[in-house]
């Protein structure tokens, strides 16, 4: 793992957020995959050892087939930074050329298992009943980031129906917050929102984004991948939310209008691992795309080479939002 | 020499029962000494006279008034109810009577008849009439008839008796006996109305399946006596009963066969065991049951392997195609000392090359063969789908489409689709009900003769037909 190439913390913070479970980790390790192989010098660097240390092992476990490692079982704090390409001015006749500082993004994920950003109480892992201080390092994390990713889990949504239990209380407690430091604009949260929808690469995913037409050409895509633009997300996500186990999903929708000014939030249509394409063809196969294989029992193993897919747009756009000082 | 007045009266009655018809009544009055006795004749449903009688005594007519009252007049009509008869016979067994004389002339009175003078009782002459009666309608036996080439059953009767036969004819028939149901073989006798059968009588035994000389003689009118049967016992059913206890299809015939065994050889080695074993005992009851008739096909089947860096697929394995069944229980054995195959990484877990098997059937089965095909698939994994889709699981990677193979094979005529499945129906993968649309087993509780009942390739063990089979064919 490189080391800082410039010192002094980032400029901007984002927060990772989502359900247990919801890929918080998988979509970081895809992060750094997919950054590795866009060549244009992004870069994820963790800021401390234990945060490299544990973004080398996830991302070593995916790209070697192993998927979604066990999410810990006491509480972790990480943080990384997202290092941008150093932009070179041109030469001015009055001034030597000098390349500006990179753009820094710093991005922070509390990972702990079993509802630390639900409303019931939360014990660590060493039992010793520390439940507030996870909750306000989580708060103030929240806090002083103006950028959070919100990992939008659908399957685990048809499934269990939870997303909104992970979302709304920290959501509120949040907002208690910015309105005591007076950091509430129009009534609505300072921060930019990427809801990133995980999991395309499920047919249930897929086939959803499928019949309502969402599903955008992408000439330009080298494995010929399907993507749904932006400006579908959100259609796709509000489908998506209708097939809800509690049936609670349309008030996740909701809830995102009500604490967020609209312009910025953005969806995404992500996937960590991506479609599977046959090394032969290196094509996207409507017949055969799914890059998940089971084993025996409930293990699973990914099939082909990892492409992820949209993982490092909402960063970006985290990014590029936050640097333009938040406008739109 | 003149017949005596005995002899002229029964000649009346007789000719008078005899012209009774199906709705007709016949009213004799007998005047005796001390009393009257009228008696009512009509013929029931099946054309059989049926007699009803009473008396009234001088003793009853007079104890109130004498014979001076129009009383005793009016109770002798209204006792004799000559205008309701179609017609009348009048009998007088003491004619120096007073009382008799004044009652006789009340009747002729009332209705105009000939008085037949008698000396003896009239009763014992209506009943000897009744009981010798010509029948006025033919006496039919139940039977079903076989059509051989569908082997459709039909329910049916055989005339023993026609009209006009009198008691002590006797008729013969012969039938076949097949096991019969809870009452054994019921002999039953009809007669017609128009196109409705009216039950007479019916009688069962439980009799040895075989053919039987049959003798049925005519006792009285109603009453046949069969011979030729051992003992033969009341049988309570009604008519409704006995046609509801009719089968309409003898038991099937069996004939060659070609059974194709595809067993799923991949998950736990003691389930693949008894799969094997299953197939074992089916071909060795089939090979018994229809002797040299039958041709076996045995294929067996793993699973998929979706990692290209592994040795690759296990294919599907054709072990014996349209064989003799010792030549397939040969070809067994060697899957039975293996077991298992493509367990674990990089097999699939979740489903097996069905869709691949199927392939490999629908290929070999030639469509000119004129012969019941049973294509029997043992397993319990699902196929995998053409393609991706919302079952997760992942496609055929040749990609074989197993609907529309199953839909080849089973377009095929005369072929069947059997399966033996580890699951039981609400756990088992949908493909499991189209593999075995005809029949199915779960593989732990298997009849192996109703598996082979339902396909054809097995008669039942008993298929009762509860009445005497008239082949007339034979």
């Amino acid at each position: 793992m490189q080391s800082d190439p410039a010192p002094g913390p980032p400029a901007h913070d984002i927060a990772m957020w989502g359900a247990p479970g919801s890929g918080k980790t998988t979509l970081l390790a895809a992060l750094n995959i997919a950054l590795m192989r866009r060549k244009d010098d992004w870069k994820i660097i963790g800021s401390d050892a234990a945060s490299s240390d544990y973004l080398i092992e996830r991302t070593n476990a995916l790209s070697s087939g192993r998927v979604f490692p066990e999410a810990s079982q006491s509480l972790e704090h990480y943080r990384w930074t997202l290092v941008g390409p150093t932009e070179r001015h041109k030469r001015r006749w009055w001034r030597r050329l000098r390349p500006a500082p990179p753009l820094k993004i710093g991005i922070s994920m509390v990972d702990a298992p079993g509802g630390l950003f639900s409303a019931a109480p939360l014990r660590t892992g060493n039992g010793s009943g520390g439940v507030d201080d996870p909750r306000r390092r989580l708060m103030d994390n929240l806090v002083k980031s103006r950028g959070l990713v919100f990992l939008f889990d659908p399957i685990r949504e048809f499934e269990l129906g939870d997303a909104f239990n992970h979302l709304h209380p920290p959501l509120t407690r949040l907002a208690e917050k910015m309105l005591e430091t007076g950091e509430l604009r129009d009534g609505k949260l300072p921060h930019h929102v990427a809801v990133c929808i995980t999991k395309f690469d499920d047919p249930r995913v897929l086939e959803t984004a499928e019949k309502l037409n969402l599903l955008d050409p992408a000439p330009d895509d080298e494995y010929g991948f399907p993507r749904v633009s932006s400006e579908d997300a959100r259609d796709l996500f509000r489908a998506l939310c209708e097939v809800s186990a509690s049936g609670n999903a349309d008030m996740v929708v909701n809830a995102l209008d009500q604490f967020f000014d609209r312009t910025r939030v953005e969806f995404f249509v992500t996937s960590s691992i991506g479609f599977f394409v046959r090394p032969q063809t290196k094509t996207f196969d409507w017949h055969d795309y799914q890059n998940l294989l089971p084993e025996a029992g409930k293990d699973l193993r990914i099939r082909g080479q990892v492409h992820p897919i949209n993982v490092v747009e909402p960063m970006l756009w985290l990014g590029q939002r936050l640097a333009s000082g938040g406008s739109r | 020499m003149p017949e005596p007045d005995k002899a002229l009266l029964r000649k009346a009655v007789a000719r008078a029962v005899a012209g009774l018809t199906a709705t007709g009544r016949l009213t004799i009055v007998e005047v005796a000494a001390d009393a009257m006795t009228v008696f009512r004749i009509h013929r029931d449903d099946n054309g059989r006279p049926r007699c009803h009688y009473w008396s009234l005594s001088w003793g009853d007519l007079t104890s109130e008034h004498g014979w001076g009252d129009e009383s005793p007049r009016q109770a002798v009509l209204r006792a004799a109810d000559l205008p309701s008869a179609d017609e009348v016979v009048l009998v007088c067994s003491f004619p120096d009577g007073a009382e008799a004389s004044r009652v006789l002339g009340w009747l002729s009175e009332e209705r105009p008849a000939a008085v037949h003078p008698v000396d003896g009782p009239v009763t014992a002459i209506v009943e000897d009439v009744l009981a010798s009666d010509p029948l006025s309608r033919s006496y039919d036996l139940v039977v079903m008839r076989a059509d051989h080439p569908s082997g459709r059953l039909r329910l049916g009767s055989k005339q023993l008796f026609p009209i006009g036969a009198v008691p002590g004819t006797r008729a013969e028939v012969t039938v076949r006996c097949e096991p019969g149901d809870e009452y054994g073989t019921a002999f039953a006798v009809v007669t017609w109305q128009g196109r409705e059968p009216r039950l007479l009588s019916v009688h069962s035994a439980r009799l040895t399946p075989g053919r039987y000389l049959l003798t049925a003689e005519l006792m009285r009118p109603g009453k046949v006596r069969f011979t030729g049967l051992g003992e033969l016992t009341r049988d309570p059913r009604d008519w409704s009963d006995l046609v509801a206890a009719a089968p309409s299809q003898l038991p099937p015939r069996t004939g060659p066969a070609h059974l194709i065994c595809a067993v799923e050889v991949c998950g736990p080695d003691a389930k693949v065991e008894e799969r094997l074993s299953r197939v074992r005992q089916v071909v060795s009851f089939l090979s018994a049951e229809l002797a040299g008739l039958l041709r076996v096909s045995l294929v067996a089947y793993g699973a998929h392997s979706y990692d290209d860096r592994s040795q690759g697929e296990h294919p599907v394995e054709v072990a014996a195609w349209q064989v003799a069944p010792e030549h397939a229980l040969a070809a067994l054995e060697p899957l039975e000392e293996r077991g298992a195959i493509t367990e674990g990484y990089p097999y699939y877990p979740h489903a097996a090359q069905l869709e691949d098997m199927l392939d490999a059937v629908a290929r070999r089965l030639s469509t000119s063969e004129h012969m019941r095909t049973v294509l029997l698939t043992v397993g319990d994994r699902p196929p995998h789908p053409v393609r991706a889709n919302r079952s997760l699981i992942l496609p055929c990677p040749h990609p074989h489409d197993w609907q529309s193979l199953l839909s080849r094979v089973q377009r095929r005529p005369d072929t069947l689709l059997a399966a033996i499945c580890d699951r039981r129906d609400a756990s088992a993968h949908p493909a499991w009900r189209q593999l075995g649309a005809d029949a199915v087993a779960h593989l732990d509780a298997l009849d192996i003769r109703g598996l082979a009942t339902d396909l054809g390739l097995s008669a039942p063990a008993a298929l009762p037909i509860p009445f005497p089979l008239l082949d007339e064919t034979e």
